[in-house]
């Protein structure tokens, strides 16, 4: 019993960066209706960030979030203004071949700069643990969880309070409507776009302590998102938390049960992935 | 019209490739043969590929139908013989692909790219772990036909593209094309117009599936060892879809001269890059669909008028 509660446990704290993350691509497909599969590999900068700046500088982890929240929205922004916005009026096919190249592009970039080692940012608390009677907390996931939820509601208040995020919502409801009334989309996307790229490199951050830091992390991050995505619905941001934490409960429970497990994870998303295909089109008609 | 200007240029390819272990290379002539296999191959997943992308389904999930083929011949081959295992695993292949299109293929096409990408990465993970595929250790392959004959898969090779070249060219100038284009172009529009979309779509995954497991077989007995990193790679998916973009998409005619400029390129590349030579695709992928999105081919037509 205490077991089953630990594993539950382990898999909420990691459900935080999982919905943060997911969060990111959702808004990338909801508002700028692209599907980025190079979502992951902003993550990946923020966790090679954040391992360099400890390596060459010593700087704290805490410190490179904010850095990583400002270079992700920077590059995001470039990204979008010199790539995704050209292909913009394109067939989707091309829109995901290119973000696909962009994804593999970034991989290879980073395993020519730093080779395939996993590289961990350990500073002096990081394996820190609070006790919760007979349970135990990792203090980084624990902050990690609690920063994600944060983040998440900040956006959220962002998007439903400020007439920016507004318009946002606006956008991505409608193509049209908003630019008669004199909303300029090609801005909100841009903004949308950087977001979610900050999202995934502050995420980053957090998984370069939490896990490591190496080119591939983001790959698996952006699938992992995108079976999240699925399940919640395309577009549907409020669905993306009950499934982050779904997809990081079910590895929780696969990694403590199953025999071997531990290689099998990886595999978890997947099943998830599919199922939530398999029932979505079985209500389409 | 333009068909009848294409077929020189496909017979003049084909027949390049049936005559080159007879032409005077000299000592060039071991690691032409080589590079040509290669070339071979990988055109043929470009061709499949392609097939599938006239439906406007990206399928990243061609690594996986290679892997597939190539574990399934390479585990049948040392029981029944070369050419019943290469046929058992393009249909292991084909079952994946039926699996993983029935789901998939009803819905919109960015759920098919991403299944497609999951299920390729799944299928490493899982190889890594099963008992029976060796694992991370590998699976050694026997030679096809017993090694008697040095030539056997260099001629291997050239069957499966000239498989691959008939089913496309096929597919090019048949009604299937209109089909495709109409799926391709508005589904809802080909609903319609009386086109049975998801059987359109699902027939060109099941036929791109079978032509790449067997490239996967084929492959096996020329490595003669198969590792899951190497045949569910990421890679030979990448490779698939560059090359078709790069010569010219929904074509036969582009991803072959595509596969014969690509390819030769990355046979000499890789001697200077190893780890990380996917970098060249990623941004050949990139340049092409900004700069150039009808690829080589269509440069040359476009001139033609």
């Amino acid at each position: 019993m205490e077991l089953l509660l630990q594993t539950l446990l382990n898999g909420l704290l990691m459900s935080g960066v999982y919905a943060l993350v997911a969060t990111g691509l959702a808004l990338s497909l909801g508002v700028v209706g692209i599907v980025n599969f190079a979502h992951g590999e902003f993550l990946m900068m923020g966790a090679f960030l954040s391992y360099l700046f400890f390596a060459l500088q010593g700087l704290d982890p805490l410190f490179s979030l904010g850095l990583a929240f400002l270079a992700a929205f920077l590059v995001g922004g470039l990204v979008y203004q010199g790539l995704i916005r050209p292909v913009l009026p394109a067939p989707e096919l091309n829109q995901m071949l290119l973000t696909f190249g962009l994804s593999i592009l970034l991989q290879n970039l980073a395993l020519l700069l730093f080779g395939a080692d996993t590289r961990v940012v350990a500073p002096s608390y990081q394996a820190a643990t609070l006790t919760l009677g007979p349970f135990f907390l990792g203090a980084v996931p624990l902050g990690a969880f609690m920063l994600s939820l944060g983040l998440l509601f900040l956006l959220q208040v962002f998007l439903t309070r400020s007439r920016l995020g507004l318009a946002m919502r606006a956008v991505a409801q409608n193509r049209l409507a908003p630019g008669l009334l004199g909303i300029e989309a090609d801005q909100v996307y841009l903004l949308a776009f950087g977001l979610a790229a900050a999202l995934a490199g502050v995420a980053g951050v957090m998984l370069s302590v939490i896990l490591y830091a190496s080119p591939t992390v983001g790959f698996i991050f952006t699938l992992k998102s995108f079976a999240i995505v699925a399940l919640a619905g395309l577009g549907n941001l409020k669905g993306v938390v009950p499934a982050a934490l779904v997809l990081a409960l079910a590895e929780a429970l696969v990694s403590t049960y199953l025999p071997g497990g531990g290689g099998l994870v990886e595999a978890v998303f997947f099943l998830v992935l599919f199922l939530a295909l398999v029932g979505r089109a079985w209500r389409s008609p | 019209m333009r068909e009848l200007s294409h077929l020189p240029f496909l017979s003049f390819f084909l027949l390049l490739f049936a005559l080159l272990p007879f032409l005077p290379l000299g000592i060039w002539g071991a690691f032409l043969l080589d590079v040509g296999f290669f070339i071979q191959l990988f055109t043929a997943m470009a061709l499949s590929w392609d097939l599938v992308a006239r439906t406007g389904q990206l399928s990243l999930a061609h690594g996986a139908f290679f892997g597939l083929g190539a574990y399934g011949a390479g585990l049948l081959a040392p029981h029944v013989g070369t050419l019943p295992a290469l046929v058992f695993g393009a249909f292991v292949a084909g079952a994946g692909a039926l699996l993983l299109g029935s789901v998939t293929l009803r819905l919109h096409g960015l759920y098919f790219a991403i299944a497609s990408l999951a299920f390729s990465e799944v299928l490493r993970t899982l190889a890594l772990k099963l008992a029976f595929t060796g694992g991370p250790i590998g699976l050694p392959v026997p030679p096809p036909f017993g090694g008697v004959w040095p030539l056997a898969a260099y001629y291997l090779s050239f069957g499966v593209l000239l498989l691959a070249t008939a089913l496309s060219h096929w597919a090019e100038w048949s009604p299937f094309r209109l089909a495709q284009a109409a799926t391709r172009q508005s589904e809802a529009v080909a609903r319609v117009l009386g086109v049975r979309v998801v059987r359109v779509k699902l027939w060109s995954l099941l036929l791109g599936s079978l032509v790449a497991g067997l490239s996967g077989g084929v492959y096996g007995m020329k490595t003669l060892f198969l590792s899951p990193y190497d045949a569910f790679s990421l890679g030979r998916a990448v490779e698939a879809l560059v090359i078709p973009i790069f010569g010219g998409l929904y074509s036969t005619l582009g991803p072959l001269v595509g596969g014969v400029v690509l390819v030769g390129l990355e046979q000499a590349l890789r001697l200077w890059i190893k780890e990380g030579y996917l970098v060249v695709y990623g941004a050949i992928l990139i340049l092409v669909i900004l700069f150039l999105p009808r690829g080589l081919v269509g440069l040359l037509g476009r001139r033609r008028g």
